[in-house]
């Protein structure tokens, strides 16, 4: 209705109802030029360093080899970085240790926060100020936790103070110097850190749950687990992929913290893929590998993140 | 089937009371409509049966049973929710059998009863649907089946109809009404809307600022309101209220309106009773639906106001401020809005209020 108005507008006021500003295809032209400044932006802000990176991947290249990047093509490898990746056994240590964090992490975030955003369902005293308090762990930048942490579990630190206190007699391991407590630490850590994230999103979630289908399935009888179990949850399906996700994505990529506290040490006790492909990139300097690296993972990561959104579109239709 | 008794019951918010001290007998397989304006306290005295809020006083009992303390899922109590609250991540099936499920019945008595239950109530072709879709009065159905299919005592229904638009509720208290003949259960029906009370209800617990103000059959209420409230509340419009003055006549007691005239004198059971009470202030209603033309000379003369035509009636507004009155005349009545007519009340249909108390003067 309103283009056929602006169209009959053009046509009688002769000098607007130039070809050029009549919409002949629909508006497919004009849609296109309005966006390709954004849709270059994109391209050059995604998918370009991609290539680059594919580029790059398939080279002996290093910035040490004093040639242009554009240039590396003179280091032809032979997929030789793909070969030695697929051998590289402190690659999938690192891996192995990662997706270790994730799977230990991730769920105890995921049960804390579900279990304060419950709590913080009902009304306390103090619940808005323990609520301000519950966010600032999240808001401490990483290297910052990493450091607050560091100090806490020193052999003399604050840890050790009260597991003396509490069991009665001097305790002083070096947690973050045994191989087998330093990533226990870690984890504390990244626990401390982001659990607020998951109560906050969480939390939206509950308050989402209408509640006068609450009310009713505790007037049909149902207990408070049923009504979890039956409604709650169902209702929740969608912002818990959607939590799940940020949290698994993110953790995959555990960095800052880990390194302040442990350095990936000791040995290479927390060395963590982010911590490995630091190295490498800065230590060994052969960044033609860690292209290959960042982009297996890349593809890993794509992977997991698409069956998340595909099982949250299954959730949403039914 | 149940009967339910609401003693001396009192519900306190921190310094507001919400409900003053109420007593209600609701008998077993009855239509109880528990009517009144917004804050009223009738979803408060429902919550109370459903036991969604505890009393601050007094006590509930089912069949003599006192249900203090007994838990929500305990009390077999049906409640229909304003917006049905369907489980809409659910089928209608599952919203059917959640109240069996969730009790642990088995499996085979719960399709058994679903589908006795989605039968009952023509629900059988959408057992599969998604519930999220389906028109309102499916839902009311659904929700009504999703109580019923558990047998619960009491029904409680919190104005089910006020999200249905006005040409629809006809159907949907039709339906309503219908489905309770059927279940024969007792049913509690709070609503604000007169007009739902009065059709479907046996008797209407009128309420207003937390006290109950008169129980009785719609027609109780409507010809012998106990106060001043219940008149001018119930009826649409209300009943007209005029402030005056008894005083004595030659034909009998009449009431001295003062501008607008001297009534009829009124009915000799009706002055005998207003004598006993020595009462001289008074406000004299009588429903617009009996005011009656009266020849020139004789009646009340007032001023019509203006002419509100709504079809099958004429609503004819008369006097000012003051003393306003309103008729209801058939729709062909010939006034025009300044002129001056005569009316008068059809003979026994005068009630008489103290006009410091407000409460009727009637028989007791």
């Amino acid at each position: 209705m309103s283009m056929l108005a602006t169209k009959e507008k053009l046509s009688v006021t002769g000098d607007l109802s130039t070809p050029e500003t009549r919409i002949e295809d629909g508006g497919r032209r004009l849609g296109l030029m309005l966006t390709l400044p954004a849709q270059v932006l994109v391209l050059f802000i995604a998918v370009f360093p991609l290539l680059m990176q594919l580029y790059i991947s398939l080279t002996d290249w290093s910035p040490l080899d004093g040639i242009g990047w554009w240039h590396a093509y003179e280091l032809w490898n032979n997929f030789a970085n793909y070969t030695d990746l697929a051998a590289d056994s402190r690659f999938w240590d690192a891996l192995g240790r990662t997706a270790l964090v994730m799977l230990i992490c991730v769920p105890a975030e995921f049960l804390l926060g579900l279990g304060l955003a419950i709590l913080f369902m009902d009304n306390f005293a103090g619940k808005r100020v323990f609520y301000s308090i519950m966010l600032i762990p999240m808001m401490v930048v990483p290297a910052v936790t990493g450091y607050m942490f560091f100090m806490l579990f020193q052999s003399g630190g604050p840890v050790n103070d009260i597991i003396s206190t509490l069991i009665g007699r001097p305790f002083a391991l070096a947690w973050l110097s045994s191989p087998g407590t330093a990533m226990v630490a870690v984890m504390i850590a990244d626990i401390w850190q982001w659990t607020p994230l998951m109560f906050l999103i969480l939390l939206a979630g509950l308050v989402g749950v209408p509640e006068d289908q609450m009310r009713a399935a505790t007037l049909l009888g149902a207990s408070w687990t049923q009504r979890f179990h039956t409604i709650v949850l169902p209702k929740m399906k969608t912002i818990i992929i959607i939590a799940l996700s940020i949290r698994v994505i993110e953790n995959f990529k555990i960095f800052d913290t880990l390194y302040i506290m442990t350095g990936g040490g000791p040995g290479v006790a927390t060395e963590t893929i982010s911590v490995y492909i630091y190295k490498v990139t800065q230590q060994d300097l052969i960044w033609g590998y860690v292209a290959a690296i960042a982009l297996v993972i890349l593809i890993a990561l794509s992977i997991l993140v698409s069956l998340a959104i595909s099982r949250m579109n299954a959730a949403k239709e039914a | 089937m149940t009967a339910i008794h609401l003693e001396n019951l009192v519900k306190r918010f921190g310094a507001f009371t919400a409900l003053k001290t109420m007593d209600l007998e609701i008998r077993d397989g009855e239509f109880m409509a528990l009517l009144g304006p917004s804050g009223c306290g009738k979803s408060t005295t429902m919550n109370m049966i459903a036991g969604m809020e505890q009393p601050s006083e007094g006590r509930i009992t089912f069949d003599g049973r006192d249900m203090n303390g007994v838990a929500i899922g305990r009390r077999g109590v049906g409640f229909v929710f304003q917006n049905y609250a369907i489980f809409t991540h659910m089928n209608v099936y599952d919203n059917l059998a959640y109240g069996l499920k969730v009790r642990g019945t088995p499996a085979s008595e719960i399709d058994r009863r679903v589908k006795a239950m989605a039968d009952f109530l023509q629900l059988t072709p959408m057992l599969d649907k998604p519930s999220a879709k389906l028109s309102v009065n499916i839902l009311q159905r659904l929700a009504i089946g999703r109580s019923a299919i558990v047998e619960p005592a009491i029904f409680l229904l919190d104005e089910p109809l006020s999200n249905v638009d006005a040409a629809f509720r006809a159907v949907m208290r039709t339906e309503l009404k219908h489905l309770q003949r059927q279940f024969r259960q007792t049913m509690v029906y709070v609503t604000h809307d007169q007009l739902e009370a009065m059709t479907m209800a046996d008797r209407i617990a009128v309420m207003d600022h937390g006290v109950l103000q008169q129980v009785g059959t719609p027609l109780e209420v409507y010809n012998d309101p106990v106060n001043l409230f219940v008149a001018d509340f119930i009826g649409s419009p209300g009943m007209n209220l005029l402030k005056g003055t008894l005083a004595d006549s030659d034909r009998g007691l009449v009431v001295d309106l003062g501008m607008l005239g001297v009534t009829a004198p009124l009915d000799p059971a009706l002055s005998a009773i207003a004598r006993v009470n020595r009462v001289r202030e008074v406000v004299y209603g009588f429903r617009p639906e009996r005011v009656v033309p009266a020849a020139a000379g004789q009646g009340l003369a007032i001023p019509v106001t203006f002419i509100e035509r709504i079809g099958a009636r004429t609503v004819v507004h008369f006097g000012d401020r003051e003393q306003r009155v309103k008729a209801v005349f058939d729709n062909d009545v010939a006034v025009q809005a300044g002129e001056t007519v005569h009316v008068a009340v059809e003979p026994g249909f005068a009630r008489l209020f103290d006009a410091a108390t407000g409460v009727a003067i009637r028989e007791v």
